[in-house]
């Protein structure tokens, strides 16, 4: 009588035994599962701005009397340095139409903004093609000037007090100013047809601040995109329910130069001054910068180019006087 | 515990004093039962009826455990087999596809306004594979709740994001650079609904089948058809010696059949249930385990490649995706990570071949990027773009080739799959019989020696 049961307590023993061996393991499982649930990363946020005061923030230092000709810069100077270098290192805007962008069917950034750059090159160089185009971020703008990872910045940078106690500007190359763009069948003329209405702006920019600076009771709603272009999107794809967009003249007539259902409407809401960023170590580049930028005035080279990229907009903005300091 | 059982009336044994009959009090029949149960003790005939109901009874309950757990087995084998794996695989085709149909685009129109129709093609063909995948899961989610608000979400978007793809490529042709923010928005649908949603359906799916190997090679499964086995033959074998001691015969030819039968159903149960579950871990060890790896591999290699291609797009308006594509290749190459694991499992299951070209291929696609976001960083954004489509290239030979791997490791999971559920093949008919047989040959057996008290 025992011995049969001891058998099987024997069997049930050794029964337990396979089906531990046989357990299956979770490992590889859990371990694809949790590589497949990482989150999405999110960029760098962008530091706060902060409130400063200035008296002609557009102001820049006075050029030379006369440019040194290209390739023969003053020794010890930045110019110098650059042309040793071989190119010129330009912080740009690559998705502004007509002023920097990027051409898809060409690859090659193009527009205003750039045309300026390549004539910087050019009065170093002797020739235009001398630069290597580096796309920045809004915060990037004026850490790589500030660490000499770029030598220039022409990316629709507005002049602020506070930005120019972290670089200096050249002096204003583009009057922009703050506008309206609607669809061409809403009616509306300007801002105080859209009290209440829902109008799109790129988020913690100038622009959405103006709007929420307006009075409350008859001003729009401010709605807040990450870029104005996307801006542009919801108002072609009819989500978010925006009636006008508002930001740099300069940024709307490229807007509305890739959608002919919009326009420009109504008068300038702010003042949107454009300058090129300059490492506050390089004074002389900034001086330098400000001379090609006189003489492109003056030679009628300037008038050229607003007339190729901005065509029937050219006159939209009032041509910038030169203000000097010093 | 006792049967009322007209069958088991044997004539001249008093035995049709059923107790229990219908109107009387619980309590009353209970007694009842008691008093019929001493009286039988009282005497050796009476006992041999006792035994011969206990044989009864317990060849029901025992046989009911052994079924019972035979059939948990079986079932969750069969599911694996022909249900939950093949659905995770239309998960996996569902996610892949949605990735790599987001890594395509942004990489294609990248490449100027005209885009290269290679590129376009496997496009299409992602969104064809994610039609097929979505009304495969469709039907077989049934009601699952958030399986279907998933795949709900997917099938609600996906004409959404190809409208914004059409517009982006329209823009582009116009060489217009708003073609790059109606990517973005594609890309932000893609990955801020899409793919969550296909991540959940793929774990839902893995999870299932993760059940399955669990159900069916659950240790308590195979304890129980033991003990139900081990059960029945104590029970046989008890009552063989009973009768060896009352009578003078050694040997009941009947109850001797029986508990043969029972031992010999019992070990082919174990032997059966045993193999089978070595063939699903198999399956599981070498065939899922690589399908699931090298599925993760896959999905996160199209995200690394459209990470890659949408930072050029987004060049100077976002960080976030220079940063996720940093994350994701942490992920895929730190020590322990999902590459690690491939090469792991493609030395368990012995085909380092393959795992060792993808290393050699992966090097070559970091280098690659690496020259690649060296040259965006530097200026020179014209040559990055120049060189997004080698990027591209290798990235889409890394995945052609984990492809052939998933089918690889597919087969082996068919295979071992096949042999689990095979190994079930006549149990479920076998037990039942064989233990009715066995309870009917006892009764045989006892009768005889019942029927030498008349």
């Amino acid at each position: 009588m025992r011995r049969p049961l001891l058998y099987l307590a024997g069997i049930v023993l050794l029964a337990g035994t396979l089906a531990g061996c046989g357990a299956t393991s979770d490992h590889a499982l859990n371990l694809t599962l949790s590589a497949l649930a990482t989150p999405l990363a999110k960029g760098t946020p962008s530091p706060p701005s902060k409130n400063v005061n200035c008296q002609r923030a557009t102001a820049s230092l006075r050029p030379p009397a006369t440019l040194p000709a290209p390739n023969d810069m003053p020794a010890a100077s930045f110019m110098a340095q650059i042309r040793r270098k071989g190119y010129l290192v330009a912080g740009v805007n690559t998705g502004a139409y007509k002023f920097g962008s990027l051409n898809p069917a060409t690859g090659n950034i193009e527009g205003f903004e750039i045309d300026l750059v390549k004539q910087v090159a050019a009065a170093i160089f002797g020739t235009p093609n001398r630069v290597r185009f580096v796309a920045l971020t809004v915060p990037q703008r004026f850490t790589a000037v500030e660490y000499g990872r770029v030598d220039i910045v022409a990316d629709t940078i507005t002049i602020t007090c506070y930005r120019r106690t972290l670089v200096d500007f050249s002096t204003v190359y583009y009057n922009a100013t703050q506008r309206l763009l609607v669809p061409t069948n809403s009616g509306v003329r300007d801002i105080h047809a859209l009290v209440h209405e829902r109008v799109c702006a790129s988020a913690s920019s100038t622009p959405i601040d103006v709007l929420k600076a307006m009075p409350s009771q008859d001003r729009p709603v401010p709605v807040g995109e990450p870029q104005a272009i996307d801006c542009l999107v919801a108002l072609q794809q009819g989500t978010g329910n925006i009636a006008a967009i508002s930001t740099d003249s300069s940024i709307l007539l490229g807007f509305k130069a890739q959608d002919p259902g919009t326009e420009i409407v109504g008068p300038s809401l702010y003042p949107v001054p454009y300058g090129m960023a300059i490492s506050k170590a390089h004074p002389d580049f900034v001086r330098f910068v400000n001379g090609v930028l006189a003489r492109l005035e003056r030679d009628g080279t300037w008038q050229q180019l607003q007339t190729k990229w901005l065509g029937q907009f050219h006159q939209l903005e009032a041509t910038p006087k030169p203000q000097y300091d010093g | 515990m006792w049967v009322a059982d007209d069958d088991m009336t044997l004539e001249g044994l008093g035995t049709g004093v059923a107790p229990a009959h219908a109107g009387r009090r619980r309590g009353v029949g209970a007694r009842a039962a008691l008093r019929w149960g001493r009286e039988r003790l009282a005497t050796t005939p009476g006992r041999l009826v006792l035994i011969s109901l206990s044989v009864v009874v317990g060849a029901v309950v025992f046989g009911a455990i052994a079924i019972g757990a035979e059939q948990s087995r079986e079932r969750a084998a069969k599911a694996a087999r022909s249900q939950t794996e093949p659905l995770l695989v239309q998960a996996k085709n569902l996610y892949t596809s949605l990735s790599d149909a987001n890594a395509t685009v942004a990489t294609g129109l990248l490449s100027g306004g005209v885009e290269a129709a290679a590129n376009r093609n496997r496009y299409l063909g992602d969104l064809a594979v994610v039609s097929t995948a979505l009304s495969t899961l469709t039907r077989a989610a049934g009601t699952a709740g958030n399986a279907s608000a998933a795949l709900g979400t997917i099938a609600d978007q996906l004409p959404t994001y190809s409208g914004l793809i059409e517009t982006a490529r329209t823009d582009n042709r116009l060489g217009f650079p708003i073609g790059a923010a109606y990517v973005r928005a594609a890309a932000l649908l893609m990955t801020s609904r899409m793919l969550p949603a296909a991540d959940h359906l793929y774990t839902i799916e893995a999870e299932r089948l993760n059940d399955d190997y669990r159900t069916g090679t659950s240790a308590s499964a195979l304890l129980a058809f033991v003990a139900a086995s081990a059960g029945a033959l104590i029970l046989l074998l008890l009552a063989q010696w009973y009768v060896t001691r009352i009578s003078r015969r050694i040997l009941n030819v009947a109850m001797v059949v029986a508990t043969v039968v029972v031992a010999g159903v019992s070990a082919w149960g174990i032997v059966g249930l045993l193999s089978a579950q070595n063939a699903l871990k198999n399956a599981e060890r070498n065939g899922s385990d690589s399908v699931e790896a090298l599925s993760a591999a896959t999905v996160l290699l199209s995200r690394a490649q459209g990470d890659l291609s949408l930072a050029i797009v987004n060049r100077g308006t976002d960080t976030a995706d220079p940063n996720d594509f940093k994350v994701v290749r942490r992920v895929l190459e730190r020590p322990g990570g999902v590459i690690a694991e491939i090469s792991a499992l493609a030395g368990r299951t012995g085909t380092p071949a393959a795992a060792q070209q993808f290393d050699r291929e992966y090097a070559a696609y970091q280098a690659k990027t690496r020259e690649l976001t060296g040259l965006e960083d530097g200026g020179q954004l014209t040559d990055a773009i120049a060189l997004a489509p080698q990027a591209s290239a290798i990235s889409e030979e890394l995945s052609h080739g984990l492809a052939q791997q998933i089918d690889a490791a597919q087969a082996r999971f068919k295979r071992a799959a096949a042999d689990a559920t095979s190994a079930f093949d006549g149990l479920a008919f076998a037990i039942p019989l064989i233990i009715a047989l066995a309870a009917v040959l006892a009764l045989i057996g006892l009768r005889q020696r019942i029927n030498e008290y008349r």
